[in-house]
């Protein structure tokens, strides 16, 4: 389900002129002088039929110095407009991009949680990428080439009518021709482009998914099919490129048929008006010189059109994005009296049947309880809802004593932590990775926090320690190490409450128990709802919840639990592996429980 | 397989397209050269004259004019088009096949890195067909502009040839600083997006701590600095279309002046003074087309060079052509092998039987399935399968005979069943994988290579598959690691209970599967330290306690 909104035309256009407005003086300028340089360069063509006609009436030499003169005067100003007019656009352009990539990156880090809930990452990402890429390259540089391009043909037909208005009209033969060739191609093209795209994205799809999987290709001998199925998207998305271009070879065709309809159009109309005399040759001349002169602009204009149409769409999704309200902050309300997290009769089901069913339970300040159960069993969605991350179908979640509906995002996000399974290292310093979580927190902060969990030590040797850039193309880390570092941001942060719901598995054994004890150092002090994907992390906290079917099984301590003989007994004997659950006593603890 | 080799192939494979796509994008080109002679000859012999006769023949020159340069770009240019696609395509399906040869190869190249020379490098490649036939056609422009220039008057020709070309390569020299500018800010805006991307992969991560307005701010600063960056480049940029809109001029008054002076001497006519002064506009064209071929034909040599280097490379593994796998002999012996962190492991799977290996260190682990994978040749010992050398066996044979599953589960796009590969029995297996829960899902078309499924239900899918091909011999590594505990003791039970009477070897430190394996041995600084049930080394062994019991 794709819940960002797409803007229509009129908003889409208003947030591009809220920020040229935004920018009042120097829009106005950069729009006169770019139009300045156009008109010099319309300068001269016109002098050439000036300089025909001189040599037809055997003028003298000062006259053609004159005209020579004049084009060079005319070339300097257009030189010096042209820098100076192609400088202010972009500035326009690149400001305005600016503005609004910032606006709309804003809105997505902020989007309200019922939203956020719903939408796609993919989608998000397209927005602040594909999108703005497309919208930026518009803005920059087909915008101002293609401004540019028509300033020229609007000003070169005025002077094709100034020279005669029977000469312009005859130019003008050509327009609905070349409107025609691109309606014609617009028409044809757009469901092909469609058709082009999609069949590019399932070649990558296969190549990528045949590369990444290489191993795997190899080891179940999948290359016959893998490759097979590479041949064919590629040769799919192959032949639509070749009928898309054969088409576009047909735009290009009828391109022609108007630039040869205008021009002899032109001469020919020349010719019957320097027979009557209305007309000088040196006029007819000029005229046809401004129509050739055409024909790269135009080009430009159409060519361009496909672009533009794509950075339009582009712009009217970052527009939608835009046309989100964030989430309003409820009026100021009493904060939460303690860090007690109560959840109230939780019902959740997402579009199918339930996830969870009337679950209720409540962390008394600085209470560490674990969440055990199977997978499906809703541990995540509780864990989300504890937290406020997720809103529930029917029940409350109270912090402190406080309804989260009437806290608002902002003081929920004060008030309790979520560490999701997602770990996530942000490409930068690793320093400023962890100051996401409190920018003002100086590098000695930032150094006490990876020390609290057990960080600082490998941090140390990392080739520029604190400076050394992570994440995506930055110094790999395991997947520990990405998980302390959510810990230290946790840390710095420095919530009340921690719901934790990380996978500390993938760790190996040994990372695993380093984890474990990052984990404890993290939330030490805090009220922490952990849910347990092992089962130290349940022997260690204060109270256990058995989840079974989105219903709370059993609730106790290890202790308790153990005794009773139920499901979480059985788990733990099993888990241990060395006695029955009739034999309670005679188990075997881990070493690391006393950690 | 050289750069050179390659890219000569590339057009031999479509020499026939490639010769008339050159010889009618050239007639094109003269075609284009041809209009501004065409406007001097309408004006000088109908216009000035009067006459309708040779108007009638202006006109009809027109019309060819016109017709042949149309349709000689419409035909020529699909011809190279075709050509083109036709051999990204073949390009493509090469490297894909030499990255999936059952033996590996030796590129050294992450699978990001495949992916982009098999692409981006592969398209780049087959543009050498482009710059090769706009070169030649912009070559056959400026001859064509040359021969009518010189016709209509020697020196003022060669004025001309030498007066283009000169501003062309004069406006081309600037352009280094342009490149460096264009490129620093190229990358400041490469940054800023990356940021965005970056920042909104961990979106959930931000939100968790609450730490979005700090991204934002962080985004917004980001933003700022790329802005300063692409302003500086845009005044550049403004210098160099402002000097090329002067310098262009001023050769035109240059040039209008000495034609107009000769034609006012009656040295040349009118006509031919425009079309002089219209070839002096068009040759700046093909001269800059030339400028444009040669850049692309650098790129595509570049990717060439990757390509070659990717086709080029060595297979990884030894392979032999004995199909001797003998079913008496244990299935897989380890005799004194050494490779990496591990020092002469000796170790042995009998037939039918199941063993779980625990190492204390992650690397030992790693280089044993390097080892058992055939992905480390250069190990010293022996690896037996059957009672053959690993090296000796064909490579078929011994995917028949051994199967890894790997930790990171690879899915592929289709269904879920499709990427089970195997119908037969596939609920029972499921079922034993832990993944019950994903058969109603079974036809469900997989998105994203299965990216949206849990770390979990790879992972089981992937036990499932392995299990579904009931190869001989199953190598798993660490098969639960995202799989909760409860699940993970239905699955270790299924594993034992569908490899009854197959031979399994599974690396992993947990307990579940460690318990259910008919034997255990422990692995700690590259050799065999313990070995026996796992019940007695909990019993009895401090450091395997803790080691598995987490």
């Amino acid at each position: 389900m794709n819940l960002l909104p797409v803007a229509g035309p009129r908003a889409t256009w208003g947030v591009l002129w809220r920020e040229i407005r935004r920018l009042p003086v120097l829009s106005v300028v950069a729009a006169l002088v770019i139009t300045g340089a156009s008109a010099a360069g319309l300068v001269a063509p016109w002098a050439l039929g000036v300089l025909i006609d001189n040599i037809d009436n055997m003028a003298d030499k000062a006259a053609i110095v004159r005209v020579v003169v004049l084009i060079g005067l005319a070339a300097v100003l257009a030189g010096v407009l042209t820098a100076l007019g192609v400088t202010l656009v972009a500035r326009v352009g690149e400001t305005v991009l600016a503005r609004i990539r910032e606006q709309v990156l804003d809105r997505v880090l902020q989007l309200p949680a019922p939203v956020l809930e719903k939408v796609r990452t993919g989608d998000l990402l397209s927005r602040v990428g594909d999108d703005v890429a497309s919208v930026a390259s518009a803005l920059t540089e087909v915008g101002p080439s293609v401004l540019g391009a028509a300033l020229t043909i609007v000003l070169t037909v005025g002077g094709m009518f100034a020279l005669d208005w029977r000469l312009g009209l005859a130019g003008l033969l050509a327009v609905p021709m070349y409107y025609l060739a691109l309606r014609w191609y617009l028409r044809r093209s757009a469901p092909y482009y469609k058709q082009e795209r999609v069949a590019m994205g399932e070649r990558s799809e296969a190549i990528i998914a045949s590369l990444r999987g290489s191993a795997t290709v190899r080891a179940y001998r999948l290359e016959d099919r893998q490759l097979a199925k590479i041949g064919e998207t590629s040769g799919t998305a192959r032949d639509i490129s070749i009928t898309v271009f054969r088409l576009f070879s047909f735009f290009s065709s009828r391109i022609n048929h108007a630039e040869f309809t205008g021009l002899t159009a032109i001469l020919v109309t020349g010719f019957f008006l320097v027979r009557e005399d209305s007309v000088s040759v040196g006029a007819v001349t000029a005229a046809a010189l401004y129509f050739h002169r055409l024909f790269n602009p135009v080009n430009v204009v159409l060519m361009e059109f496909d672009q533009i149409q794509t950075a339009a769409a582009g712009l009217s999704r970052l527009a939608g994005v835009l046309e989100i309200e964030p989430a309003p902050e409820p009026p100021d309300h009493a904060g939460p009296s303690d860090a007690s997290l109560e959840l109230q009769q939780i019902t959740h089901h997402y579009d199918g049947p339930g996830v969870l069913t009337e679950v209720s339970l409540r962390l008394e300040p600085g209470e560490r309880v674990a969440l055990v159960g199977a997978s499906g069993a809703g541990k995540t969605t509780l864990a989300a809802i504890a937290a406020g991350v997720l809103a529930p179908s029917a029940g409350t979640v109270r912090l402190g004593g406080v309804d989260i509906r009437d806290l608002g995002e902002d003081r929920t996000r004060a008030q309790v932590a979520l560490l999701s399974q997602e770990v996530h290292v942000f490409s930068g310093t690793l320093l400023e990775d962890v100051q996401l979580a409190r920018p003002e927190a100086a590098a000695a902060d930032v150094e006490a926090a990876l020390d609290r969990v057990g960080a600082l030590a490998w941090v140390r040797a990392l080739p520029d320690g604190l400076d050394t850039v992570v994440g995506e193309s930055g110094h790999p880390l395991t997947g520990a190490q990405a998980q302390q570092l959510a810990f230290a941001r946790l840390v710095l942060a420095d919530p009340p409450v921690a719901v934790l719901d990380e996978a500390t598995a993938e760790a190996g054994s040994a990372g695993a128990r380093e984890l474990e004890r990052a984990s404890a150092a993290a939330t030490a002090g805090r009220t922490t709802l952990v849910v347990a994907h092992r089962l130290t992390q349940a022997e260690q906290a204060d109270r256990i919840v058995v989840l079974d079917h989105g219903r709370v099984a059993e609730s106790g301590t290890h202790e308790a639990l153990l005794a009773s003989g139920g499901r979480y007994a059985q788990l733990w004997h099993s888990w241990t592996g060395t006695s029955t659950p009739d034999q309670p006593g005679e188990r075997t603890t881990p070493a690391s429980a006393s950690t | 397989m050289s750069t050179g080799e390659l890219l000569r192939r590339a057009i031999r494979r479509h020499r026939g397209r490639m010769v008339a796509g050159v010889l009618v994008l050239s007639l094109h080109q003269a075609t284009e050269a041809a209009v501004p002679v065409a406007i001097g000859i309408f004006v000088d012999r109908a216009v000035t004259t009067g006459h309708v006769q040779p108007l009638l023949w202006c006109v009809l020159m027109m019309v060819v004019l016109f017709a042949v340069l149309s349709n000689a770009w419409k035909t020529g240019a699909r011809q190279v088009v075709w050509a083109i696609e036709y051999e990204t395509h073949l390009l493509r399906l090469e490297i894909a096949q030499r990255v999936l040869d059952p033996r590996g190869h030796r590129t050294g190249l992450r699978s990001g890195e495949l992916l982009s020379i098999a692409t981006s490098d592969a398209e780049k490649a087959a543009l050498v067909m482009r710059s090769v036939s706009i070169g030649a056609a912009a070559c056959t422009a400026l001859i064509v502009s040359s021969v009518s220039l010189l016709l209509v008057d020697v020196p003022l020709g060669l004025g001309v040839l030498i007066g283009v070309p000169l501003l062309v390569l004069g406006i081309q020299a600037l352009s280094p600083l342009l490149t460096r500018r264009t490129s620093s800010q190229q990358e400041a805006v490469a940054q800023t997006t990356a940021l965005a991307t970056d920042l909104v992969s961990g979106l959930r991560t931000l939100r968790g701590i609450g730490a979005q307005h700090n991204a934002a701010a962080r985004y917004r600063r980001s933003s700022e600095a790329t802005l300063r960056a692409t302003l500086r480049a845009a005044s550049t940029n403004g210098l160099q279309d402002g000097v090329t809109t002067a310098l262009s001029g001023l050769l035109l008054a240059a040039v209008a002046g000495v034609s107009g002076w000769f034609a006012l001497n009656g040295r040349i006519t009118i006509g031919e003074l425009i079309t002089v002064v219209g070839l002096a506009q068009f040759v700046a064209e093909p001269v800059g087309t030339l400028g444009y071929a040669s850049q692309v034909l650098a790129m595509s040599r570049a990717s060439a060079e990757r390509l070659a280097s990717v086709l080029s490379a060595p297979p990884l593994t030894t392979t032999g052509t004995s199909t001797v796998v003998d079913s008496a002999q244990p299935l897989l012996t380890l005799e004194g092998v050494s490779h990496g962190s591990l020092s002469s492991l000796t170790l042995t799977l009998q037939p039918g039987e199941s063993v779980g290996v625990l190492c204390y260190d992650p690397r030992d682990a790693d280089a044993l399935l390097a080892v058992i994978a055939g992905r480390a040749p250069e190990h010293t010992g022996t690896v037996l399968v059957g009672g053959t050398a690993l090296e000796e066996l064909d490579v078929d044979v011994i995917r028949r005979t051994l199967l890894l599953e790997r930790h990171e589960t690879d899915l592929f796009e289709g269904t879920l069943r499709s990427n089970l590969l195997v119908d037969a029995g596939l609920e029972r297996v499921m079922t034993a994988a832990g993944a019950a829960d994903l058969i109603e899902e079974l036809d469900r078309p997989l998105a994203d290579r299965g990216q949206s499924l849990s770390g979990g239900q790879r992972q089981r899918l992937g036990l499932a598959r392995a299990l579904l091909a009931e190869p001989p011999l199953l190598v798993l590594h660490d098969p639960s690691t995202a799989v909760d505990a409860v699940t993970e003791e239905l699955l270790a039970e299924g594993l034992a209970e569908e490899r009854m009477g197959r031979t399994t070897l599974v690396l992993t430190s947990s307990p579940a599967l460690l318990g259910k394996m008919d034997r255990v041995v422990v692995i700690s600084d590259g050799a065999v330290v313990a070995e026996g049930i796992h019940s007695e080394l909990a019993a009895s062994d401090l450091a395997y306690r803790e080691a598995v019991l987490r």
